[in-house]
Formats: C-alpha cells, structure tokens, sequence
C-alpha cells in the first residue's frame, strides 16, 4: 500500500508547491501570525476580557496560523480534486491508496506549517517547553485537516466550502481558552486542549497527561475524519 | 443568468449573512468596556470604549475577509466559462456586467447582515459614513480578490486574501490597537481611507474624512477598472 501511495503523495504536495507564491504564504503568513498578530492578540484578548497572557497569546497564534492554512489545504484537496481522485483510483491505485496519498501530502503540508510557526515563536520570544508547544501547534493543523476534508467532503463549492471553514475558524477564535470572560461553547471547540497545552508551554508551564491524551485523541481523530473524506471523494461507483 | 447561478446555491446566501452576522456580533458583544482614547480624521480626538470601537470597525474586517473570497472565486468562475458565453452570442460587456453585479450584491449582503449585527449593540454618530465606507470596504477586497483570482490559483489567492485583510483592515487601520490611531504608513494600504470613514462615522457627529473618501474612490474606480479589464480580456476573441 505505502509504496504505491507514497509516490503518489509526493506528486499531490508538487501539486500544492508548483505555484511559487503558495510557498511563500506557506512561510510567510505563519510567521506574520507570529511576529505581528501575536503582539496585538494580548490587548485583543483583554478587550474580550480575557487574561491570555502576552507569552501566552505569542504561542496560540502559531497554533491558528497552522490551523488555518492545514483547513484550508485539506478542504481544497478534498474539493478540488475529486474528478482526479476517482480517475487515479480507476486507473488501478485505489480508493484507499488515494486516500492515504492525499493525508499524507496533507500532513506533510501540515508539519511544514506549523514549523515555521514554532520557529518564529521560538525565534521571537523562546519557549520554555519547546516540544509540548511544537506537538501542540501540529495538532491544532491536524485537527484542522480533518474539519477541513469534512467541510470538502460535505460542500464541493469552493467559496461556500472556504466560508464554512472560515466559520469555523472564527467560532474558534472567540471561543478560545483565556480568549474571552465567557464559556459558552468553548468547551467544545474541536482546538480546546490544543490550546491549553500552547498557552501552559507559552506561560512556562507543564501540562497533565490527561490533556496530552485528549489532545492525541483529537488530532487521531480528525485524521480518521479526513482519511474517510479522502476516501469518500476518490471513491468510484458502481 | 448570473444571479439565477448564485440563487442555485442557497448555502452562498446563507453564509454571507451568516458569517458576517455571528463574527460582529459575537465580538461586539464580548468585548469589555474599557476606556480608549483614539484619533479621528481632522485631527480629532475621542474618548470611547474598547466596546463601541469593536462595533465601529468589526465589520470592516468581516467584510474584507468575505468580499474577498467571493471575489477570488467569482472571478475565477468567469475565466472557466464566460467566454464560452461570448462565443454563444452574449456580448463581452454583458459578461462583465453580471460578474460585477454579482459581486456588488455579495457585497451587499454582507454589508447588510453586518450592520444589522452591529445595531442591536451599538449606534454611531452617522450611520451614512459607517456604512459608506463599510461597502467601499468590502467593494475594494472583492476586486482585490477578483485580481487574486485572475492570477493565484485558488489555495494561493485564499492565502493572501487572508493574509491581506488581516494585516491591512484587522490589524493596521484598527484603533483598538496601538496608539489609537494608524501609523503614517497606513495611508498606503487600501483599508485605510474606509476604516477611517467608519470611525468617523461612528463617533463623530459631523463628517470630516473627506480626503479619506477622496483616496477611498479612488481605489475603488483604479481597481475597478483594472478588474473590468481582466474580465474583457478573459472573454474576448483570442489571436
């Protein structure tokens, strides 16, 4: 299986980067997030009446950049390349091949992101739990991915799709931890201990082990999600 | 044609009320009421809250974000197929037409779903400058998008579509942040003159952003007409 897909997997991400620009926003807006938004989410998030914490913001932010960019990259994979996923599984690769070609780009996407992220945070203000804040940011992109191939596997519109995704991301936002004076449905975002375990890593604190688990469970799980999206749009009938 | 296309997909519709709705609202409604003190066109000072700012200028950033994407993938529709129509017999300008009334209509909807949201939490000194310059907003990004569209395939234009709105409207034109009122080098980016006609708007009782509407126009017509000229030369006879 791995030695048909991973070929495979290496064309879907030449896909992505063939467009010089794509790899520069790649690069860039992560670390924009970090350098720039990062300085003004403190005071954003006192005005919502939070207490994130200067650090504490610095860090979440690489986790939204990469959330952000990996949704979006699942939901174009999924949406955009139906037709081509059912053709390739046609010509004798399979669904499921497909389907693990395409998580595979989409992780690879993913780790590249949120390296960057964690580079400009490191870079711009160190961090004290460097691995509990690099785990953290891929999984806020990995749970990304799977609400992303979901919204692709739902929606094929390329505007509807990015505007449900963008939906998400901003009930997000506002419903994260230390963001806002108010719980609501923050302690449902898919993100929540994603973020908790970024802004302990942010604020030089350790995180317990049940939050680890709950964060692999997320991240495993919207992997599951997006693995079956995938499948679901390389599928053939009949 | 080109609205019966959009009317095909109501989840379109839903969204552009939908997003732009819970966004301003949601932030509107969080926000504290701490004291700020912020700069307005004129050279005018005054003293608001962190609240009322939000409900001046949320909008704004909502807008950029949505127009923006509409513009990217209706522009990118038109490439894919509406010289197809020319070659059915429609006229170029026709085309071109519909696609900019399409936009001007998302635009509009969004606007109205927007400032909806913001008057259950908040009433501006004028609502005229406040919406006047929460549609050129949202105008501008869609031909920003638009172009995005012509260029970028469709992950890239959404990268810089995000990338563009966050920085330009969200972050540098905001007067939640920094000093209150945008740096001098603002004035290049095209978010500045209709986020400046919106604080103006919203606390001032008489209008004075009157070199803010002039810059703001005149993005507005450049990139119109560059979009406009895109579009022509997508649709017309080729060789």
């Amino acid at each position: 299986m791995l030695s048909a897909a991973l070929p495979t997997g290496a064309a879907f991400l030449r896909e992505h980067l063939r467009a010089p620009l794509t790899l520069v926003l790649l690069v860039a807006i992560p670390a924009f997030f970090v350098l720039v938004f990062a300085s003004v989410l403190g005071e954003f998030a006192t005005a919502l009446g939070g207490d994130l914490a200067q650090r504490a913001a610095t860090s979440i932010s690489a986790g939204w950049a990469a959330a952000f960019l990996s949704g979006t990259l699942a939901f174009f994979q999924v949406s955009s390349s139906r037709g081509a996923d059912r053709r390739l599984a046609l010509a004798g690769l399979g669904s499921w091949r497909v389907a693990t070609a395409r998580i595979g780009a989409a992780v690879a996407m993913a780790v590249a992101v949120s390296a960057v992220a964690f580079a400009t945070l490191s870079l711009r203000s160190g961090v004290e739990h460097p691995a509990h804040a690099a785990v953290a940011i891929l999984a806020f992109a990995l749970i990304y991915i799977g609400i992303g191939a979901a919204v692709g596997a739902a929606i094929r519109s390329p505007l509807e799709g990015s505007l449900v995704v963008m939906l998400a991301f901003s009930l997000d936002v506002f419903s994260g931890p230390r963001m806002t004076s108010e719980g609501g449905i923050a302690a449902w975002t898919p993100t929540r201990d994603a973020a908790e375990l970024l802004v302990a890593a942010g604020g030089g604190m350790a995180s317990p082990a049940a939050d680890w688990l709950a964060v692999g469970g997320a991240a495993a799980g919207a992997l599951a999600v997006a693995l079956v999206a995938f499948w679901l749009g390389s599928r053939t009938r009949g | 044609m080109a609205f019966r296309d959009q009317r095909r997909r109501p989840l379109v519709l839903v969204l552009l009320v939908a997003l732009p709705a819970y966004v301003v609202a949601r932030s509107i409604a969080q926000t504290e009421a701490t004291p700020r003190r912020i700069g307005l066109p004129g050279g005018l000072e005054a003293t608001t809250t962190m609240q009322d700012l939000h409900g001046a200028v949320m909008a704004g950033a909502v807008i950029a974000f949505v127009a923006g994407l509409v513009g990217v993938f209706v522009m990118q529709s038109a490439l894919a197929g509406d010289r197809r129509l020319v070659v059915a017999g429609y006229r170029p300008g026709e085309t071109i037409v519909a696609r900019l009334a399409v936009l001007a209509a998302a635009v509009t909807v969004a606007a109205v779903a927007s400032v909806a949201a913001t008057a259950v939490y908040f009433t501006p000194e004028s609502w005229t400058p406040l919406v006047a310059g929460l549609v050129l907003t949202g105008l501008i990004y869609a031909a920003i998008g638009a172009l995005a569209g012509a260029v970028l395939d469709r992950l890239a234009a959404t990268y810089l579509i995000l990338f563009a709105a966050l920085t330009d409207v969200t972050i540098v034109q905001n007067p939640m942040f920094g000093s209150g009122t945008p740096d001098g080098w603002a004035v290049v980016l095209p978010g500045y003159g209709p986020v400046r006609m919106m604080v103006d708007g919203a606390f001032s009782a008489s209008f004075h952003a009157w070199g803010e509407l002039a810059l703001t126009l005149g993005w507005f017509v450049a990139l119109a007409v560059v979009v406009a000229i895109v579009l022509r030369r997508a649709v017309g006879p080729s060789g």
